[in-house]
């Protein structure tokens, strides 16, 4: 029953990307003056999972050495970088996505791989910056009784300061979640191939039943992946 | 004179006061004193209307309070409360000449009333009065409070646990400086603590509250000799509250003349309290004391026996 | 004895490899062919290479003991350096780029962006370990955009970025003014939507639900997807509804992209208009209405001033979120710097990219810094001496 909606949107998602064909007549109706109206370069299916994969790949990295690296700099060892890495941390947000993207692609070249660079460089952001957040908002004291009943840095921080910043931490992952899908779908512009190409070709050639089509079936994707990430921190 | 005739306020069907009658003489310190949650707060917020009572009646001066407006009557209300809610984005300067300012009063007799009340409260002008209230510390913020519920002269002020939030030594200060404060200005002060040692220190009425009724009110020193029930016992500290009674007492009033026998070497001044005389006796080991005044002359004796009133309980004394 | 600053040590150490190791410049007979990249000893020869290390070895040796005069002495040397950079692309440009070849342009290679991104780096790791204000470290950076200007106004004519920008001068300024204009609009449009919703929120807890559940949809909804479907209805509106057209309004261009910008910025500037004013210490109320404030004083004097901080905190993440956004817009016609951006990537001219890209970023560090001092500004006096 917990997830529920996040079913309902995902079984929405599928039912699109699946079933497209079936919506010709909407779409016909849409765009009458199109000989075409589905958009067949690549089928929907293909389009999403290309999608999802940069999306998870770079969001996976960018958990762990954002995780990984805001727990560095708050232990004595790495403490000298935490005020550079906080201060570019929330520094860098002020960057536009599509800025970072098309900075990455001079400097990377066009395909999937810059895309999926720039998204891990600028999904770390909100993830570092959330995970200092959750870390430095853990009361002193609540750390100093975990240290007194005699627990071992590595406990104190597994059984004590992650689970209090979970759902700081998990915030920072949905906003930067969020951000990848969105910018991965510009990707389409710089030669990477997935949901945002049926809105650029659309775009392109003026063809309004594409843009539908790859609108929808990226809203409804960023729906889904919101709604469950929203289930999730309610349990936190 | 503020006056509150079976008074009730109902939250829903939940009466949160609940038919209480109170007197208020002018000048007079009145103490509320209760558990959390008995109605203390709302019975005073119900005086300048932040709560609108549903039964009875609350005069001020003889005139129910509905017949002002609303804004009207607090202007002419001083009311300071725990945390002092001083506007954080105004200077002390700003925040204590708010009311006057609200009464349109002329710019330089809001300036001369800020100077006047500022040295009145200890708070030198030129140190203190461009700060803002988050670079003061908590008893001069509370000071600061004190003063903007003074500003426009009210005969009334009604304070809610305003020396709540302070650490004991401070708290302490203020406690005698609104006393001293209050033997020079007779306020008609309403004043809402959970403390009763605040209480019995301050007031002259005090009235104990519990569950929205008064379960007993009068002069502090009736409570204590005379306390209603267990409930009111309990809350004058059981069975510390003969040290209370005596910390209430000057000395003054148990004193004997000078007898014919050489006088004691340990003193104690006339105004000080049985309490304190008592801890004198304990820590010199003795059991009697010569009573001095001001200049340090002896003015009677205090033994043991007249100090804790032997002769008062025997028959035909 | 201070302990090194171990930061600006590693930063330096990376600086020296990645400048000795890297591409420091390239350059190509024109802007379709790939450049022929060149290292620091390959355009100054080894001798000049090792002694524009020199700085870099200095600010080195500089923190091997932090204290406050060497960190001091370490920013004047890393201002330096930023500002001697373009110093060395003139050099380069005089040295590599045939003038004959009237075409021919200098871009700047990894080892020039890579020392530009770890100085500014160790700029921030100065300003913060000499506690400098926001402001200071703009005042630093006023003698290296000086000299960059100087630079390129008279001496590198030859950098590729400058010529893409000579080539179009004039949509290089419609495009900002464009750019401006729709961040603009959409920031003041959903400031005084914003505030009357928040208002209304405050009416009724009904409200409240419905509107953060819907923005919180619009702001989940991928940018390009949005504009997408707002193409659709407004191109539909416009083909069947006269005085719409009339307005100018069509599927693609300004309008849908206006649209969506306000409808991503309404969220984060309900959410802090709200927040802002609901979290007003309950305390202040209770006494401003309890020294006798009528309610519209209540709120003119005591509950907006004190929630302007965080309502202008609203504004700054809405400015320079929504300087990003436009940049996407460029795809459905709406014009800005975005057009830069994806003609250069259509055209894998990389320079003209960054025409369009660096001045964004460019705006968007000012914004949130002008509008970070001004609400700081607002609330400092609440910020300085004790916490309550």
């Amino acid at each position: 029953m917990r997830w529920r909606l996040p079913l309902v949107w995902l079984s929405l998602l599928l039912a699109l990307v699946l079933g497209m064909e079936q919506l010709e007549w909407l779409f016909r109706w849409i765009e009458s003056g199109s000989r075409e109206v589905i958009y067949r370069r690549a089928d929907f299916l293909t389009l999403l999972g290309r999608h999802a994969l940069v999306v998870i790949v770079a969001s996976s990295l960018a958990v762990v050495i954002g995780v990984g690296a805001a727990i560095l700099v708050t232990r004595p060892a790495g403490r000298d970088f935490l005020p550079l890495v906080a201060q570019v941390a929330s520094m860098g947000q002020t960057f536009p996505p599509v800025a970072v993207l098309a900075l990455a692609v001079p400097v990377l070249g066009f395909g999937t791989l810059p895309i999926i660079v720039a998204l891990l460089l600028y999904g770390l952001l909100p993830i570092v910056r959330n995970t200092l957040a959750g870390l430095q908002g853990i009361e002193a004291s609540v750390r100093e009784a975990a240290v007194g009943m005699g627990m071992s840095r590595y406990q104190v921080l597994r059984q004590v300061e992650l689970p209090l910043a979970a759902p700081v931490i998990l915030a920072g992952i949905r906003t930067s979640v969020t951000i990848n899908i969105a910018t991965a779908a510009i990707g389409a512009t710089v030669g990477a191939s997935n949901l945002g190409d049926p809105i650029i070709s659309g775009i392109v050639n003026g063809n309004t039943a594409y843009i539908l089509q790859g609108a929808l079936t990226i809203g409804l994707l960023a729906i889904t992946v919101d709604s469950v990430f929203e289930r999730w921190q309610r349990r936190h | 004179m503020i006056e509150l005739f079976e008074v009730t306020k109902r939250f829903g069907s939940e009466a949160a006061v609940d038919g209480i009658s109170l007197r208020v003489e002018k000048g007079q310190l009145c103490a509320l004193v209760g558990t959390s949650g008995c109605g203390k707060s709302t019975t005073l917020r119900m005086i300048n209307r932040l709560i609108e009572h549903s039964e009875g009646e609350i005069h001020i001066d003889g005139q129910p309070v509905r017949r002002f407006k609303e804004e009207t009557l607090r202007r002419r209300i001083g009311y300071a409360i725990q945390s002092t809610g001083l506007f954080p984005h105004w200077t002390v300067e700003r925040n204590i000449g708010l009311v006057p300012r609200l009464l349109k009063w002329p710019r330089d007799r809001i300036q001369a009333r800020v100077e006047e009340l500022m040295s009145l409260l200890g708070l030198p002008m030129e140190s203190f009065a461009d700060k803002y209230p988050n670079q003061l510390s908590g008893g001069q913020a509370q000071r600061v409070g004190v003063a903007r519920a003074l500003a426009a002269d009210p005969d009334i002020l009604l304070m809610d646990e305003p020396f709540g939030a302070l650490d004991p030594i401070t708290r302490e200060t203020l406690q005698f400086e609104l006393r001293d404060l209050q033997s020079r200005l007779h306020k008609t002060i309403v004043f809402v603590t959970h403390d009763m040692d605040e209480a019995l220190r301050l007031a002259d009425h005090l009235v104990v509250m519990r569950a929205g009724r008064i379960v007993q009110q009068g002069a502090p020193l009736e409570l204590l000799r005379d306390p209603i029930d267990a409930f009111v016992e309990s809350l004058l500290g059981g069975e510390d509250r003969g040290l209370k009674e005596a910390a209430l007492t000057p000395v003054s009033h148990r004193m004997l003349p000078l007898g014919p026998h050489p006088i004691a070497q340990a003193r104690i001044h006339r105004d000080a309290s049985l309490h304190q005389a008592l801890a004198v006796m304990f820590r010199e080991h003795v059991d009697r004391l010569t009573v001095v005044d001001v200049e340090d002359m002896p003015v009677g004796e205090l033994t043991l026996r007249c100090l804790v009133g032997v002769h008062r309980g025997e028959p035909g004394a | 004895m201070r302990r090194p600053n171990v930061v600006l040590l590693a930063l330096m150490l990376a600086a020296l490899v990645g400048w000795l190791g890297l591409e420091s410049v390239n350059v190509a007979a024109n802007r379709i062919v790939l450049g022929t990249g060149f290292r620091a000893h390959q355009v100054v020869g080894w001798p000049g290479a090792l002694v524009s290390c020199l700085p870099l070895v200095t600010v080195a040796i500089l923190v091997r003991r932090a204290t406050r005069v060497r960190l001091c002495w370490a920013l004047v040397l890393v201002v330096l350096m930023l500002m001697a950079m373009p110093a060395w692309l003139a050099i380069a440009a005089d040295r590599l780029v045939d003038p004959s070849l009237p075409q021919s342009r200098l871009g700047i290679g990894p080892a020039n962006w890579l020392l530009l991104f770890l100085l500014l780096l160790s700029l921030i790791e100065l300003r913060v370990r000499l506690a400098l204000s926001r402001w200071a470290a703009w005042w630093l950076l006023l003698p290296v955009l000086a000299a960059w200007w100087l630079a390129l106004a008279f001496w590198l004519e030859p950098l590729a970025l400058l010529r893409e920008y000579r080539g179009r001068s004039d949509p290089f300024q419609t495009a900002i003014l464009v750019h401006l204009s729709l961040v603009g609009a959409a920031v003041g449009i959903s400031l005084v939507v914003g505030v009357l919703l928040a208002l209304a929120m405050r009416r009724h807890a009904g409200i409240q639900r419905l509107v953060f559940s819907v923005l919180n949809i619009v702001q989940t909804m991928p940018s390009l997807a949005l504009f997408g479907l707002l193409l659709a209805p407004l191109a539909w509106l416009a083909a069947n509804v006269d005085w719409i057209a009339a307005l100018g309004i069509s599927g693609i261009g300004w309008a849908p992209a206006l649209l969506a910008l306000v409808g991503y910025s309404l969220l984060p500037m309900v959410r802090n208009t709200f927040v802002a004013l609901s979290e007003v210490d309950a305390g202040v109320i209770d006494s401003a209405r309890g020294m006798g404030m009528s309610h519209r004083q209540v709120f003119l004097q005591v509950r907006l001033p004190l929630a302007l901080p965080v309502m202008l905190e609203g504004v700054r993440i809405t400015t320079v979120q929504a300087i990003g956004l436009t940049a996407v817009a460029a795809l459905i016609g709406a014009g800005g710097l975005g057009t830069f951006i994806f003609q250069g990537l259509g055209q894998a001219a990389m320079d003209l990219v960054l025409l369009g890209a660096l001045p964004i970023l460019f705006l968007a560090l000012v914004a949130d810094t002008l509008l970070g001092v001004l609400a700081s500004r607002l609330d400092h006096r609440r910020d300085a001496g004790v916490p309550q």
